[in-house]
């Protein structure tokens, strides 16, 4: 049920990489909106010729696959949200001829900026596409919240107790999501679980992540998230249909770890975590990504929850180990 | 690293003596026994190798620091070094500190006394070679303090000591020669202690009020002191001034060494606090009687005794012991003065 | 008073020795502070030695006396603000945006800011891990900014007094940083967040923002302007309630200040560039150049140390006297090296820095006086190494380059570091087929000879090039 690059349609894409870049913007130029979460262990070798070794593995994976995939792509927007994030933007720029729209994307309080450069993108992706993209929101928004409600539902699934969704059905639906389809599959099989209840949070989850969280699953449940690639975008509820709403959407979301500061992040997920019973967490760093590696010891701090870390560059050369580590977890976490 | 004591220790000893010394308190008061020779018994070397060999000075200093963490290391064994240097015959015992055998005026006239080569004459080196490997060693975290004999300790190593105090009575011009030219040895063996990372401690413990009067103290040892610190300050070093034995009859004068902190032994230690205290940071002064032979459990209560009151020093206060820790003090004994220590001389919750 | 001898790089040893000729009143003359109980600052690198700064028994140093000023100067700044804080100065943290923040605060009297991240380069001084290791322990990754020892010194407080306050600029800027100020936020400081915006090139088409051109040719839209005006606003309002005191004729006392550094540091620069034979070398005029984000917590006596400097270089250079050999390659450094040493050592083997991208460009710039006072300091922001693109950034040397005035490119970088993994090999496309050196600088004391062989072999290749 995996969905891969070759089954979506010929239809050309607008690849992003950050929540609060509005999904309903960019289709309602007629464009796919494909957020760039791949992290295929064999792209982000290649991405290496155009990063150093030392950039993050789901930059370097992305960097490879647009430029593999330039044709397909007729825009790209990003935001200054991670700095390698941001920069990658300068690769492909450099590299690729599909244009680029650079949000800056405020780390502190600034609903003002936000909106402006919202304004400023609507206008970009307007000229880019010759659509008036205010007259199809309606349309985008009616449709994308419709994805959004379905997906809740799975969620509701997951959160339940016992949970009955597993994280790695909701990570292929969630993909469709992600890859701009609004036709999500909606039947897995439920089964109930009683392992630990885990919530996991940290770096990207990529679309070829599926594997390491069915490692996950083999030991815990995760029954709540807090990460890009996985159910981010549920917090994205817009009631009034048109540009404003959708800015005030995307604005109040949870912001992510690198607002500043970012205690409104600790907050929600706190709450997340009471709501949604957990035993634990899982803290899954990609390497290099700074922002969620310096704020572990704080999350141990202030969630006061036995925390598993897991550092991973997305390859699997050290599964055996991850194996045992999560295996010594849920037992640790077992009642 | 928190034997002794239930609080994190945050800074380094580098770090506490840097805050110190620029009117700061740190998160707690340096501990700084004076663990000089006491470090061979430690580290089970014969006191001869400690002496002679720079580097195993060295280790033996480091090996007593892993074992007591105290807060500085303390370059010496005794203060013939620059005497002997200038010509004076010592005899090395096995398992001793060096003994005055020849001193160097009984051989030569004062005229034919060079002023000695820190990097080649005698043990000089060994100390310059001590401090290089430990400051390469663990020289980022702590200090390392070089004892430099003062010039009137120097002067009367050259001389036969009695000899010596008689001439400061009938011939004060030619101590006063002989202060001259071990003022220069002083502070030509300071430069080297500093170019090798050591921080230069001025110790003068035949000038003490046991040995000369104040008024001799005040002729023949302090104006030397107060040159070869004013040398020191050139380099904007702040010098502790070490002098053992008795002290309270020239505890007025101190200050017009320039020292910046003061070491000192057998002196009440409210009595200096009061004189002092305001003018100097007040290093000291715990019994090397007791903290060689008491218990641990006396010596535990008298060092905080100690320390409560040293610790209203306005100026900064060091615990420290009066003079050496003898050389086969019980190392219970030792740990029970810094532990205890440890324990009450905090500034910081 | 000292006559400097011929120009020449010495080691410590030799300042040491050099340094008995100076005389007591010389020593006393240079205070910081004006005060002279305690503001002494002229010594030799040997004092500094005996107080923990470790990397000196190796380092080479310029042998005149602005220079000996200068380090001396330089090494006391820890001293300093603590000196500040015991005589009722307010110490103010401006971090992350390297050179605008400490402006609005020095315009308060008896506010004194500095840059916490500066404390970069103390491990590599120290050659200590002390602070490296807190930082460890309280969550800093390994591989990231060698900044990352600010938070350990927050901790400690033994590197610099609690601020009284506390200014954070995040934004379109580095990760490291960034996520370390959050740490420090974490610890319980007071802080205020700055918005730093994007210097984005308008697009070709479709503009719906009037357009601002900044001295190199880079555009940005004007509302990026604002939202920094409005923070620089925020900045003032709060110092304001800590001072009591709110008179902008200041701001525009303290722009001037800082002008006069930055044109001076440009002058000496230029002159030392210029240079038939290099007047002066790389790692002095590295600190000369971080100089300009706060005067080292001391502007007027840095101004004075600045003045003595340039005196000094154009001496020299009416000499056409040099302190490295006259047939060195130049070359440009991109990011600064944290570890000090690598600027000293490409000196020995036939290298010479005349050009720098340390990313504080923002620091460097004229401000502008004849404007309103935050919207001068937002334009001369608005110049910022790290917010636009890489491009951007390396245009003056690429440009540089293509004149000949630079025969090769040395990149310093730190493993982790957000824009170093990002830009270098970007960088070395832009720069096409020009002798680009990348080179990661190790933690302390880790310069090993494989790192030295690699720099020999670029200054061969240099070399082999000019034949």
């Amino acid at each position: 049920m995996e969905l891969n690059p070759s089954d979506i349609p010929d239809t050309r894409l607008i690849g992003y990489t950050c929540p609060h870049i509005p999904i309903e913007i960019l289709s309602s130029t007629g464009c796919k909106p494909y957020c760039l979460l791949h992290g295929d262990y064999a792209l982000m070798q290649q991405g290496t010729r155009y990063a150093r070794i030392d950039a993050c593995p789901l930059v370097r994976a992305n960097i490879a696959y647009v430029i593999e995939n330039k044709s397909k792509f007729a825009a790209l927007v990003g935001t200054t949200g991670c700095d390698m994030s941001r920069r990658m933007f300068d690769i492909l720029g450099e590299h690729t001829r599909i244009p680029v729209y650079l949000m800056h994307m405020p780390r502190t309080d600034n609903r003002q900026i936000f909106s402006n450069e919202i304004d400023w993108l609507v206008k970009q992706l307007e000229y880019l596409s010759g659509e008036k993209i205010t007259e199809r929101l309606v349309r985008e928004i009616e449709s994308w919240e419709t994805v959004r409600r379905i997906m809740r539902e799975l969620d509701a699934k997951r959160m339940s107790r016992p949970t009955t969704l597993l994280t790695s059905d909701f990570h292929t639906a969630a993909q469709y999501y992600y890859k701009g389809e609004v036709n999500i599959p909606t039947t897995f099989s439920e089964k109930p679980s009683s392992k630990p209840r885990v919530y996991l949070i940290g770096s990207e989850v990529s679309y070829e992540s599926g594997d390491f969280l069915r490692l996950l699953e083999d030991d815990l449940s995760i029954v709540g998230d807090f990460v890009c690639g996985l159910s981010r975008f549920l917090n994205i509820s817009i009631s009034e249909k048109n540009l404003s709403g959708i800015k005030e959407a995307y604005y109040n979301q949870p912001p992510c770890i690198y607002r500043r500061p970012n205690r409104v992040f600790y907050d929600h997920v706190a709450g997340q975590i009471k709501k949604r019973i957990c035993d634990g967490i899982i803290g899954f760093t990609l390497d290099y990504c700074d922002s969620y590696e310096f704020e572990l010891k704080k999350m141990e701090e202030r969630f006061r929850l036995p925390l598993l870390r897991i550092r991973t560059d997305y390859s699997f050369q050290k599964i055996s180990q991850l194996k045992t580590r999560i295996t010594a977890f849920g037992e640790m976490l077992a009642p | 690293m928190n034997e002794g004591n239930s609080k994190r220790e945050i800074l380094t000893p580098r770090e506490r003596f840097g805050l110190l010394l620029i009117d700061e308190n740190p998160d707690r008061c340096n501990i700084i026994p004076l663990i000089t020779s006491h470090a061979a018994h430690i580290a089970r070397i014969p006191l001869s190798k400690y002496y002679t060999d720079g580097k195993a000075m060295a280790q033996a200093q480091i090996i007593a620091l892993e074992e007591y963490r105290h807060d500085a290391l303390s370059f010496f064994s005794e203060v013939g070094i620059i005497a002997e240097a200038m010509g004076s015959d010592f005899d090395y015992p096995d398992d001793d500190l060096p003994v005055l055998k020849t001193p160097a005026l009984t051989k030569r006239s004062l005229s034919s006394i060079d002023i000695p080569d820190p990097k080649n004459d005698k043990r000089l080196p060994v100390y310059l070679e001590a401090l290089e490997y430990a400051y390469a060693t663990v020289g980022d975290k702590i200090p390392l303090l070089a004892y430099v004999p003062a010039p009137f300790t120097t002067g009367m190593m050259l001389s036969v000591p009695n000899t010596f105090l008689i001439q400061t009575i009938r011939h004060p011009d030619l101590v006063h020669d002989i202060m001259k030219i071990c003022l220069q040895a002083a502070i030509e063996f300071c430069y080297h202690i500093i170019n090798a990372g050591g921080l230069p401690i001025i110790v003068d413990p035949l000038a003490s009020s046991s040995v000369i009067s104040p008024k001799a103290y005040e002729e023949f040892a302090l104006p030397y002191e107060r040159k070869l610190i004013d040398f020191l300050h050139r380099y904007d070093l702040d010098i502790i001034l070490h002098i053992c034995g008795e002290t309270e009859p020239i505890l007025e004068l101190l200050p017009n060494t320039g020292a910046d902190l003061i070491s000192l032994d057998k002196v009440d230690i409210s009595l200096a606090l009061d004189k002092l205290s305001k003018k100097m940071r007040i290093v000291g002064n715990f019994d090397t009687s007791k903290i060689a032979f008491s218990s641990p459990s006396e010596i535990e209560k008298e060092a905080k005794e100690m320390v409560r009151k040293g610790m209203v020093s306005s100026k900064g206060y060091i615990p420290s012991t009066g003079c050496e820790v003898p050389i086969r003090t019980p190392i219970e004994n030792v740990k029970a003065f810094i532990n205890s220590s440890k324990e009450i001389a905090w500034y910081w919750d | 008073m000292y006559k400097d001898p011929k120009p020449k790089k010495i080691t410590m040893d030799e300042w040491s020795v050099r340094f008995k000729n100076i005389d007591n009143k010389t020593i006393k003359k240079f205070v910081y502070y004006n005060n002279h109980d305690w503001g002494l600052y002229l010594q030799p690198p040997a004092t500094f030695m005996v107080y923990g700064t470790r990397e000196l028994r190796r380092l080479r140093f310029d042998n005149s006396l602005a220079a000996l000023r200068m380090w001396g100067f330089v090494f006391n700044e820890s001293e300093r603000l603590f000196r500040a804080r015991q005589s009722g100065k307010k110490i103010v943290a401006t971090m992350g945006d390297l050179g605008t923040v400490s402006i609005i605060v020095m315009a308060f009297p008896d506010c004194i800011p500095f840059y916490p991240e500066c404390i970069w380069w103390t491990p590599f001084f120290n050659e200590s891990t002390v602070l490296l290791d807190l930082a460890s322990e309280l969550g800093a990754p390994e591989a990231a900014c060698f900044s990352r020892a600010a938070l350990a010194a927050f901790v400690k407080k033994a590197y610099f007094p609690k601020p009284d306050y506390i200014f954070a600029s995040t934004g379109a800027t580095c990760d490291d940083y960034s996520c370390i100020m959050q740490s420090i936020e974490h610890l319980g400081y007071d802080f205020m967040w700055l918005e730093v915006p994007l210097r984005r090139s308008p697009a070709k088409h479709v503009s719906m923002d009037s357009l601002v051109k900044t001295k190199n040719g880079f555009e940005y839209p004007r509302r990026f302007e604002e939202y920094l005006i409005k923070e620089y606003e925020k900045v003032w309002q709060k110092m304001v309630e800590i001072t009591g005191i709110d008179d902008q004729n200041l701001l525009m006392v303290s722009i001037k200040k800082a002008n006069q550094v930055r044109t001076l540091v440009e002058k000496i620069k230029r002159t030392t560039y210029q240079a038939g034979n290099a007047p002066f070398p790389a790692l002095e005029l590295m600190t000369i150049e971080f100089g300009n984000l706060y005067g080292y917590a001391d502007m007027d006596e840095w101004i004075r140390i600045l003045e003595m400097i340039y005196e000094t270089i154009v001496e020299r250079t009416k000499k056409n006297i040099g302190i490295i050999s006259e047939d060195a390659i130049p070359i440009a450094w991109v990011n600064p090296t944290a570890d000090p040493y690598l600027l000293d050592y490409v000196e020995r083997i036939g290298l010479r820095v005349v050009d720098t991208e340390y990313v504080i460009n923002q620091a460097l710039v004229e401000i502008d006086e004849q404007i309103e006072p935050f919207r001068a300091l937002a334009q001369s922001f608005m110049q910022a190494s790290l917010i636009g693109s890489t491009a951007q950034r390396i245009s003056s040397i690429n440009k540089a380059m293509r004149t000949g005035k630079i025969e090769g490119i040395l990149i310093t970088n730190m493993l982790g570091g957000s824009h170093c993994a990002m830009e270098t090999k970007l960088m070395e496309r832009l720069l096409k087929d020009k002798p680009v050196l990348a080179i990661d600088v190790p933690a302390p004391f880790g310069i090993t000879e494989q790192i030295k062989t690699r720099l020999q072999a670029f200054a061969e290749v240099l070399h082999e090039r000019r034949k």
